[in-house]
């Protein structure tokens, strides 16, 4: 029953990858598909991977979506304004970093129930973004090309069938924000403390580990990484408007949800989590690919991550 | 639930997508349209239009909303690039979708723009023609004042589409020698239009306190030719028979038509048409035609008390 419970989201996704290699025998298994998958997913990936940091302590983020919209206006106002790339890029992440912090310290210091904090700041970065925007979506001349090039650019991995194919760039941000929270959540002490606060606040806080400073800390993160797929967005769109990162939010939490079904206890994991995104942009590529209608996609999904988490929690009880 | 049952629900699942994937399988040309603002009305008229058309030609049409998506909309052309359909259809800023347009460009699959925006990489674009929806309104006005009198322009040079109206109606009111523009005025448009247009507009009849000191408003958009119709209203020179003319015909100033006071024209785009026309134009390239227009317009309508219930 625990080999069902852990692996059959895992049966469940290899099972995907052979119906849509079947079925689009032609297009769904090739290199060039996958290299698309892995862009279309890159800043899902991204923020997905940081929610994970949150939700590893039993916590959530709702205000990601706003976070990443408000990181592309920033960058794209201050680039309109005429300053350097980096320059934006640099104060857009410190906004995601400092965003955080004030989730962080809601939530820690404040002490208000995440769901309720993330929510209201969740409201509040998305009017600061519509303020500072003036509601306007920022593009064309605005934004320097080499901004929006970044997204279209990658490094060059050789020709298939007379396409010349891309290792994207915005794939290799998304796998080296990956890694690097790969190695803070299961290589340090800092990621085993913030599981320890997940299995238990009161416990982790009586064995001396510091809960209000980490949570401060792994809420930073996780804002840190929204902006830094807010602009990932912006850069992809070569634009920024105040609510294009809105829909990120409920899939990064469907993403850890579907990777949680995973895990040995049911805690999120950042490699499940990678499982978990690329389930969605899976499902989101072939369906397309086969003319399914994109209202009925919607629904698929949302039955899919019915079907995984149920059959985890279903098996969970029975043990 | 067990191994088994969990992967017969999946099962289900991709059982039901098989079946509704390949519905229209055996069409001749597989069409797309990727859209992320399928929720505004004026877009399901050109997508219904749009399928009419593909209809009788027998494409397999698939419409994808994004649900105001726009990075999805680069993700969902990838897609079709992948499935090498035959044509794509976009109803967004084209600036936004490059990624998406060039991918298509390098499989050699021709992109068209519905109402989206003139760009090199798409074969056509296919919308209303903005001069000739001002020219509409500016003539209704030299003809209803007799070619005579003080005109009011509202106009916004900062977005090119509303520019273009600005252009024309200068022109048509230049060529009359006894119209006057008495003011030419770029409202804020930060809480919509209307409520700065009419505080204005209020300055301007304060102004110009003597009856037919004002004869006409030629509004570029519909919000400054309402907050125009306030002021007027709210100093209670209704009477005076100025007329405003608006462009757009929003369901409010299509109101405000036909109720019969000093608001008397706008113009209406045709959705439909605009749907209908890119049709066409796949059908043409399709057919192997070159269209040599970057952009197709569609013609426009004017709409007056007579018809501004239809």
């Amino acid at each position: 029953m625990v080999f069902i419970r852990r692996y059959g989201t895992l049966i469940g996704f290899v099972a995907i990858l052979v119906f849509f290699s079947v079925m689009l025998p032609g297009t769904f298994p090739t290199a060039r598909n996958w290299l698309n998958i892995t862009q279309q997913t890159s800043m899902l990936m991204v923020v997905a991977a940081g929610m994970t940091i949150v939700m590893v302590m039993g916590d959530f983020d709702l205000s990601v979506g706003s976070a990443a919209s408000l990181a592309g206006i920033v960058a794209a106002l201050m680039m309109a304004a005429g300053q350097p790339i980096w320059a934006a890029v640099a104060v857009a992440l410190v906004v995601g970093l400092l965003g955080g912090a004030f989730n962080g310290a809601m939530v820690s210091l404040v002490g208000i129930l995440p769901f309720i904090a993330t929510l209201a700041t969740m409201t509040m970065f998305s009017g600061i973004a519509f303020v500072v925007s003036g509601g306007k979506t920022i593009s064309g001349r605005a934004i320097p090309e080499d901004f929006g090039n970044f997204a279209r650019a990658g490094i060059p991995l050789g020709e298939w069938g007379g396409v010349a194919i891309n290792l994207p760039n915005l794939s290799i941000i998304a796998i080296v924000v990956i890694l690097a929270v790969w190695i803070l959540l299961e290589q340090t002490t800092f990621g085993r403390r913030l599981y320890a606060i997940g299995g238990n606040m009161e416990a982790a806080h009586l064995s001396g580990i510091a809960v209000k400073r980490l949570r401060l800390i792994a809420f930073s993160l996780t804002g840190l990484a929204a902006a830094a797929g807010g602009l990932m967005y912006a850069s992809r769109v070569a634009s920024a408007n105040p609510v294009q990162g809105s829909g990120l939010m409920l899939n990064a939490i469907a993403a850890v949800f579907l990777g949680t079904t995973m895990s040995r206890h049911g805690e999120p994991r950042i490699l499940a989590t990678v499982v978990g995104v690329i389930v969605l942009g899976v499902l989101d590529n072939g369906l397309t690919q086969m003319s399914v209608d994109s209202y009925i996609r919607q629904v698929l999904v949302g039955a899919l991550i019915l079907v995984a988490v149920g059959a985890g929690s279903i098996g969970q009880k029975r043990r | 639930m067990s191994l088994n049952k969990s992967i017969l629900a999946i099962a289900g699942i991709l059982l039901a997508t098989t079946v509704l994937g390949t519905g229209a399988a055996f069409a001749q040309s597989k069409v797309a349209i990727v859209t992320p603002y399928m929720a505004q009305p004026g877009t399901q008229f050109y997508v219904e239009a749009f399928q009419a058309v593909a209809d009788e030609n027998d494409w397999e049409v698939n419409v994808i909303d994004t649900a105001g998506d726009v990075a999805a909309v680069i993700s969902r052309m990838e897609d079709l690039v992948v499935q090498n359909v035959d044509a794509i259809v976009i109803n967004v800023d084209p600036t936004q979708v490059t990624a998406g347009l060039q991918a298509a460009k390098d499989a050699g699959i021709p992109v068209f723009g519905m109402d989206a925006g003139a760009d090199p990489l798409l074969v056509t674009n296919v919308t209303s023609n903005g001069y000739a929806m001002a020219a509409e309104t500016s003539t209704y006005v030299a003809d209803r004042i007799k070619g005579e009198g003080n005109v009011v322009m509202f106009v916004f040079e900062a977005f090119p589409p509303v520019q273009v109206r600005g252009v024309v109606a200068d022109a048509v009111f230049g060529n009359y020698p006894d119209i006057k523009v008495l003011d030419r005025v770029t409202p804020d448009v930060a809480d919509g239009g209307i409520a700065d247009s009419r505080a204005k507009m209020e300055a301007i009849l304060a102004a110009n306190p003597e009856p037919g000191s004002i004869k006409a408003v030629w509004a570029a958009w519909d919000q400054p030719a309402l907050g125009a119709l306030q002021a007027i209203e709210d100093a209670g020179r209704s009477g005076e028979g100025i007329v405003i003319t608006g462009i757009d015909a929003n369901p409010q100033a299509r109101e405000a038509i036909a109720a019969g006071g000093n608001f008397e024209a706008s113009v209406a785009q045709d959705f439909s048409g605009i749907g209908a026309a890119t049709a066409d134009a796949v059908a043409r390239v399709l057919a192997g035609e070159e269209i040599l227009q970057s952009v197709t317009y569609v013609p426009t309508k004017l709409i007056t008390k007579a018809n501004a219930t239809e």
